[in-house]
């Protein structure tokens, strides 16, 4: 769980002043740091950048009544607006899940071999 | 170890790979990282504008003193401002905040430059409008603006307020179609803006019927164009009365003995511009009105898309302060009203765009035939920027006419002489419209008025104006002096009398000022009648919404500005009843189905209003097209040449004045039909039609329905715009709402000391569409409400409806 709060408050910060792949940094670092299994850091990887993009994704929703994402979804020809927010949320968790599996791999092999 | 190395190799590639999809654009579609995250991607558009109380600091130069924006509830800026160049430079800064993606999407449209952002699927577009000279024309314009020192001051004002808008954004705050497209806004130039008034006139005055007039000429002869294309309906009603007396003399050229001979190589077909481009506007003088000053009512019918053409706005400086709608790209307020005075406007449907066939010395194409001797071109190189693609370099030859619109294709030659056509284009001159803009900002009274439409050349427009205590109206524009028809068949390019030979001078062209009748109006019909000395065109719209206007203004006496805001709603159809008695008179009741004998008693107790609750209009819409086809189309379909077909109102006239004729038999079947028969045929044919596209006989065959009213997004992007509008109307009712093209913008201005105006386009002031005032006009806009305006005369104290205020230094 503290792998997943940390990758989505690295990535945050990082994402006010980088562009949005900055959230690799985050995901390859803290996974190399923080990961214990290849599942561990994938599922909290997926957690963290997936759980912020939702956050950050339905706030706007929220204070924008929703116009916006209804609009997008019609560009997009997805039947339901909400459909707008899980794609947001698959995007951003499965870059978040992969950097941090990757970075867990690296810690794996260049790091130690010890069990974490 | 060997196993993790694996691992940690198969998850490197596959997040590599992930993140480089991420990174790249998929067909259509905009890299998805960059687009969905929520940081910078689309979801960071649905906070990008303050709408709260704020103070924005430019660039120290920039402004000479501060200027103060009051926005009312209908998020229209009242622009405060001490000098007219932060004033001008404050419209582009606030018009830029609001409107940006559209502004550069309808100037790099204009120029030929959509490739560059939509790769090469625009191609041909763009190339069409480099061969018809778009930015020749804007840079001829561009010259006469940049010479006059307040147009120069005006335009790189508000060139500098939109830059200084720009360059203040993070691309985080890029509009959304940016984003979706996956570029970024560029400087903005004085050149874009005369792009955009040059793109009206293509808009407007892009209308030229020389091919299709010579083909029909060359297919069906003379006598058919007699016989039907020069009918003039007996309702027409000139928009100069016809009592007026023309006290010139002509100064039009001599018409060429013999008549030329097009030989039509090619087969470029001309942009037509919609045929439903039209407009209304009146002025009724203050001996009609309740409060005793005149009336000014205006609605101009445009394509109708989000975000909307027109920008609503005031403008307050030291020599103006004036209300109305702005077009996003120019300064100054396009259609509105002053303390003073109030103006309007509807096109003029002048030949204003001509063809010329020209014989080109071989197939370089470096001199043609002119006058006996052979004449150089000249060439421009237009370089066609493709996004993902390299540069395409386009040549266009010149000759004195104007562009050679076609010099390569499929077509094969005919003859070792190379035979293309030029055009000669009024949007060509120099020309300065924004002089007359920002002179009418200003008016006071009629002679302003009349000083400042000296200035306004293309596209011509029938400018209606009132003050405290006049009318008046004048068919605005700068007109080529031609002989009777010259223009109206392709022309001769190498004989000189075919060339426009001058212009007919301001004091002659079409004008009235307060009429006996107590009213001016326009509904771009044939300005002047037959006895006007110049030939202007054959083809103007048809009477029926001009006629209905004279008449309902002509009945009315102490008119308040409610019932203009009701008159520019009237549905009723004059088309519909001067032909409708006579098509139920030839139906054969006997044999009639139940369905057939329920759309016969609709019919019948239609009072012809094309209100969008009733079935009746859509009968009548379909049985009238099926009815034209049956008539019409087995002559025009032998043959695959663009030919010119009557119009609406000149069929009504044939039909009256001819119960037998050989168009009425269909040259496809060996009998010989009658217009009884055609007339029963097509009502089966407009029923079955009815239920084809739209089910059994029911709610879904309402006109309100069936009329089919889009409004779409500027850029076609799906699901940004506003579809199935329920509306009534209709091309030929004063509401001339017909599917995506209606009034643009709804404007009524009372007169007086307490000058007073309401006004409404289909739209919302925000052009994103994540605002709520994206489309928040759009409802009262189809109820035919119209919002009082708020015209500030001081800066205003707060209220309720004061929505917010942004001061800028």
């Amino acid at each position: 769980m503290l792998l997943a709060l940390f990758i989505a408050l690295t990535a945050w910060l990082l994402s006010l002043v980088f562009p949005w792949w900055s959230l690799a940094i985050s995901g390859l670092v803290l996974g190399a740091i923080l990961g214990k299994s290849g599942k561990h850091s994938f599922g909290y990887g997926f957690l963290g950048i997936g759980g912020l993009w939702l956050i950050q994704s339905m706030i706007s929703h929220i204070n924008n009544n929703g116009i916006l994402t209804e609009r997008v979804a019609n560009i997009f020809s997805l039947p339901y607006p909400w459909l707008a927010i899980v794609m947001t949320v698959a995007i951003g968790g499965l870059a978040g899940a992969l950097s941090s599996l990757t970075g867990y791999y690296c810690a794996d092999v260049f790091l130690d071999n010890t069990d974490k | 170890m060997k196993k993790a190395g694996l691992k940690l190799g198969i998850s490197g590639i596959v997040t590599a790979l992930f993140f480089w999809l991420l990174s790249v654009p998929l067909g259509p579609a905009p890299p998805l990282g960059k687009f969905w995250n929520p940081q910078t991607g689309f979801w960071a558009n649905t906070q990008n504008v303050k709408r709260t109380d704020h103070k924005i600091s430019v660039a120290s130069e920039a402004l000479s003193d501060s200027v103060t924006v009051f926005f009312d509830q209908h998020q229209i800026p009242h622009i405060f401002a001490s000098n007219n160049h932060d004033l001008y430079f404050t419209q582009g800064y606030i018009t830029a905040r609001d409107r940006l993606w559209q502004m550069e999407l309808q100037t790099h449209a204009a120029a030929g430059r959509l490739s560059e952002i939509l790769g090469s699927r625009t191609l041909q577009y763009d190339r069409y409008q480099r061969h018809i000279g778009m930015n020749y024309a804007a840079e001829q314009a561009l010259e006469k603006l940049m010479a006059h020192p307040k147009t120069a001051e005006a335009v790189e004002a508000y060139a500098a307020g939109v830059n200084a808008w720009i360059d203040q954004l993070d691309p985080s705050e890029y509009p959304l179609e940016y984003k979706f497209l996956d570029y970024r806004p560029e400087t903005w130039t004085p050149l874009k803006t005369a792009l955009l008034l040059k793109n009206m006139t293509y808009t407007l005055a892009g209308s030229n019927s020389d091919l299709r007039m010579s083909n029909t000429r060359a297919f069906f002869g003379d006598s058919f164009i007699k016989k039907v294309l020069d009918i003039s309906p007996p309702l027409n009603d000139p928009i100069i009365p016809e009592s007026k007396d023309w006290n010139f003399e002509s100064q039009a050229p001599e018409k060429p003995q013999h008549s030329f001979t097009p030989a039509i190589v090619d087969t470029v077909a001309p942009f037509q511009p919609d045929p439903n481009n039209g407009s209304n506007n009146w002025a009724v003088s203050g001996s009609k009105t309740a409060n005793g000053y005149p009336i000014l009512a205006n609605d101009p019918h445009l394509n109708m898309t989000l975000p909307s053409i027109w920008y609503s706005l005031q403008l307050h400086g030291p020599d103006q302060n004036v209300m109305g709608v702005s077009l996003p790209g120019a300064p100054a307020v396009i259609i509105g009203y002053n303390e003073n005075i109030a103006w309007g406007t509807t096109n003029v449907g002048a030949d204003v765009w001509d063809w010329y066939e020209i014989t080109f010395r071989d197939s370089t194409f470096s001199h043609y035939n002119y006058d006996g001797e052979w004449h150089p071109t000249t060439k421009r190189v237009e370089k066609i920027k493709v996004k993902g693609e390299s540069t395409v370099t386009d040549t266009v030859v010149y000759t004195h006419h104007g562009p050679v619109v076609q010099t390569s294709g499929d077509e094969p030659m005919r003859s070792n002489i190379p035979k293309y056509h030029a055009m000669q284009w009024i949007a060509h001159e120099k020309s300065n419209e924004l002089r007359y803009f920002l002179d009418i900002n200003k008016a006071d009274n009629y002679d302003d008025y009349r000083q400042a439409l000296q200035h306004y050349e293309s596209p011509a427009q029938n400018w209606v104006f009132a003050d405290s205590s006049n009318i008046a109206l004048t068919v605005t524009g700068k007109y080529p002096l031609k002989w009777d028809e010259q223009g109206r068949f392709i022309g001769d390019g190498s004989n000189p009398s075919y060339d426009w030979q001058g212009w007919i001078p301001f004091d002659q062209i079409p004008h009235v000022k307060n009429p006996d009748r107590g009213f001016v109006s326009s509904a771009n019909q044939d300005p002047a009648g037959d006895s006007y000395p110049y030939y202007l065109d054959d083809d103007f719209a048809p009477y029926e919404r001009g006629r209905r206007i004279n008449e309902q203004l002509a009945s009315m006496e102490d008119i308040t500005p409610k019932e203009m805001q009701k008159l520019q709603m009237d549905l009723f159809s004059y088309h519909a009843k001067s032909i409708l008695p006579t098509l139920l008179q030839h139906v054969k009741t006997d044999t009639l189905s139940n369905i057939h004998k329920k759309a016969v008693t609709e019919l019948t107790e239609w009072k012809y209003e094309n209100k969008g609750e009733l079935i009746a209009p859509s009968l009548f819409n379909a049985w009238w097209d099926e009815l034209y086809e049956a008539i019409w189309s087995d002559e025009y379909q032998q043959t695959d040449i663009p030919m010119e077909w009557p119009s609406r109102d000149q069929v009504v006239t044939f039909l009256h004045n001819n119960s037998s004729s050989k168009w009425y038999d269909n040259i496809n079947t060996p009998e010989k039909e009658t217009l009884k028969q055609l007339i029963n045929r097509s009502f089966n044919q407009a029923i079955l039609s009815l239920q084809n596209k739209h089910g059994d006989w029911g709610d879904s065959w309402k006109w309100g329905y069936i009329n089919d009213t889009d409004i779409r997004h500027v850029g076609r992007l799906p699901g940004l715009g506003r579809e199935n509008v329920f509306t009534g109307g209709g091309g030929e009712s004063v509401n001339a709402i017909r599917g995506s093209h209606g009034p643009s913008w709804r404007m009524v201005v009372q007169l007086g000391p307490e000058i007073k105006g309401w006004g409404i386009y289909p739209g919302g002031q925000s052009g994103n569409p994540g605002s709520k005032y994206y489309d928040n006009m759009i409802d009262e806009w189809r109820d035919g409400e119209l919002f009082p305006l708020w015209f500030m005369r001081q800066p205003p104290t707060a209220t309720d409806s004061l929505h917010y205020t942004i001061t800028l230094n």
